[in-house]
């Protein structure tokens, strides 16, 4: 079977139907169609004109996107980290790991106590694929930072915090009653705030 | 004729007699009555029954320490959202705020060296603070002292008692050190006499729940000093 001529699927439950197949196909048909997935869902929660569904593609979770995006970020922040001591990189590699997971886990569990519905992992998935923007300040800062100054450096860290805070703010706040949505917000502003201030400083 | 595909009544012409309405029955299966009731979501549920207004009223109550209202406030519905997420905050000032205060004493800016050990020590010390600290202290207080407040309304009181230091550890960014001890000291006199007059009527039954005091007391003064002497320490220059 030659699967090579298909068509792109055009959206994310045509793609289901090519999992069945994917024993026979070779590893970098499925690499390639994995990182394909990555990169609609990345588009989709990032820009909001695609969500003309309200959500509903969110339903096909899946933690790769956010696992990329966390080793992306950690590896960025510990390369560009004071390189005098080897205790240093490791600690900012294992606190910004540590951080996008149990961050993710507890803001979700934050809004499920509120009295959100919403599956557990849908919502880690969303906050992890929102770590891209960071991940792009990251690696802008990490290779122009030192040349520029540190009013300079603070306008895309702004920018990629609004970016990441506001794609994820619409979902947090759609999940818990109106009277609580502040409570559910707080949280995932905090969350990237961290992350930003990671981006900054190292 | 018979029509063998139709569970309906049918008259003698084959016709289908009052159709019954289909009536959906949601099969909602019994939840499980959990072995360990503390370990379960939707026990900790009920603490967070709670409105955004609500947070801002107990805020308010607890920056206004002298006025005995937290009770008011709270009524029976202590929650456990402003403690974890006022301890959280308050980690994240004294991580970035610790840093950024020695950076601005620093002269070698260049060659800042930030110190990621600031994570775990305020992690430990302000999650300790937040919910050990009081956890030990409610027990003691309702199953030895025989107090009328559960353990989650003093872990509720104590949360909400460190909402002063957000501002207070903000303004310690200031690289000086005796505005550094006068903010601390309004921070732990606002903080102290927040719990020590919201217990007050627990503390006046006798001798013995006077004692209290003690362990409130010691406890706030030994967080400040680890932020005075750990987070917010002044590195002087030594001229040889």
């Amino acid at each position: 079977m030659d699967y090579t001529n298909q068509k792109h699927p055009q959206n994310y439950s045509q793609m289901e139907d090519l999992k069945t197949l994917d024993l026979e196909e070779s590893v970098s048909e499925t690499i390639m169609r994995d990182l394909r997935m990555i990169a609609y869902k990345l588009k989709y929660v990032l820009i909001p004109k695609e969500q003309e569904d309200n959500g509903k593609e969110l339903r096909n979770w899946d933690l790769w996107g956010p696992l990329i995006f966390c080793l992306a970020l950690a590896m960025t922040l510990s390369f560009k980290a004071d390189s005098t001591t080897t205790s240093s990189k490791s600690d900012v590699f294992a606190i910004i790991f540590v951080l996008i997971w149990v961050g993710a886990f507890v803001v979700t569990l934050n809004a499920q106590l509120l009295g959100g519905k919403v599956s557990f992992f849908q919502s880690v998935c969303l906050l992890g694929y929102c770590v891209f923007p960071i991940n792009i300040e990251a690696i802008i800062i990490a290779f122009i930072g030192s040349y520029l100054p540190f009013v300079v450096k603070l306008i895309p860290v702004i920018i990629c915090f609004a970016w990441s805070a506001y794609s994820s703010v619409g979902f947090m706040a759609s999940l818990v009653p109106p009277h609580k949505k502040k409570l559910a917000v707080y949280p995932v502003f905090l969350f990237y705030l961290f992350l930003s201030w990671f981006s900054l400083i190292v | 004729m018979q029509n063998f595909g139709s569970n309906n009544e049918l008259d003698e012409k084959g016709h289908v007699l009052n159709e019954q309405p289909k009536i959906k029955v949601k099969f909602e299966p019994k939840p499980k009555p959990s072995k360990c009731p503390i370990c379960t979501i939707e026990y900790y549920q009920q603490f967070f029954n709670i409105e955004q207004r609500d947070v801002y009223m107990r805020i308010r109550c607890s920056i206004l320490s002298w006025k005995p209202e937290f009770h008011q406030c709270v009524g029976k519905n202590p929650d456990l959202w402003g403690p974890l997420w006022i301890s959280t905050t308050i980690i994240f000032i004294l991580f970035a705020g610790g840093n950024l205060s020695r950076f601005l004493l620093e002269e070698d800016k260049k060659h800042f060296k930030y110190e990621y050990n600031y994570m775990y020590v305020a992690v430990l010390i302000v999650y300790a603070m937040a919910f050990i600290i009081p956890i030990i202290l409610g027990v003691i207080m309702k199953y030895i002292l025989k107090s009328e407040l559960g353990v989650f309304d003093i872990v509720c009181m104590y949360g909400y008692s460190l909402s002063a230091y957000i501002f207070v550890l903000i303004l310690c960014i200031i690289p000086y050190n005796e505005a550094q001890w006068f903010f601390l000291m309004c921070g732990l006199a606002n903080s102290t006499i927040f719990l020590l007059v919201n217990l007050w009527d627990f503390m006046k039954k006798n001798k013995q729940t006077v004692l209290i005091a003690i362990p409130i007391i010691s406890f706030n003064v030994a967080l400040i000093l680890c932020f005075k002497f750990y987070f917010f320490r002044l590195i002087y220059a030594v001229d040889d």
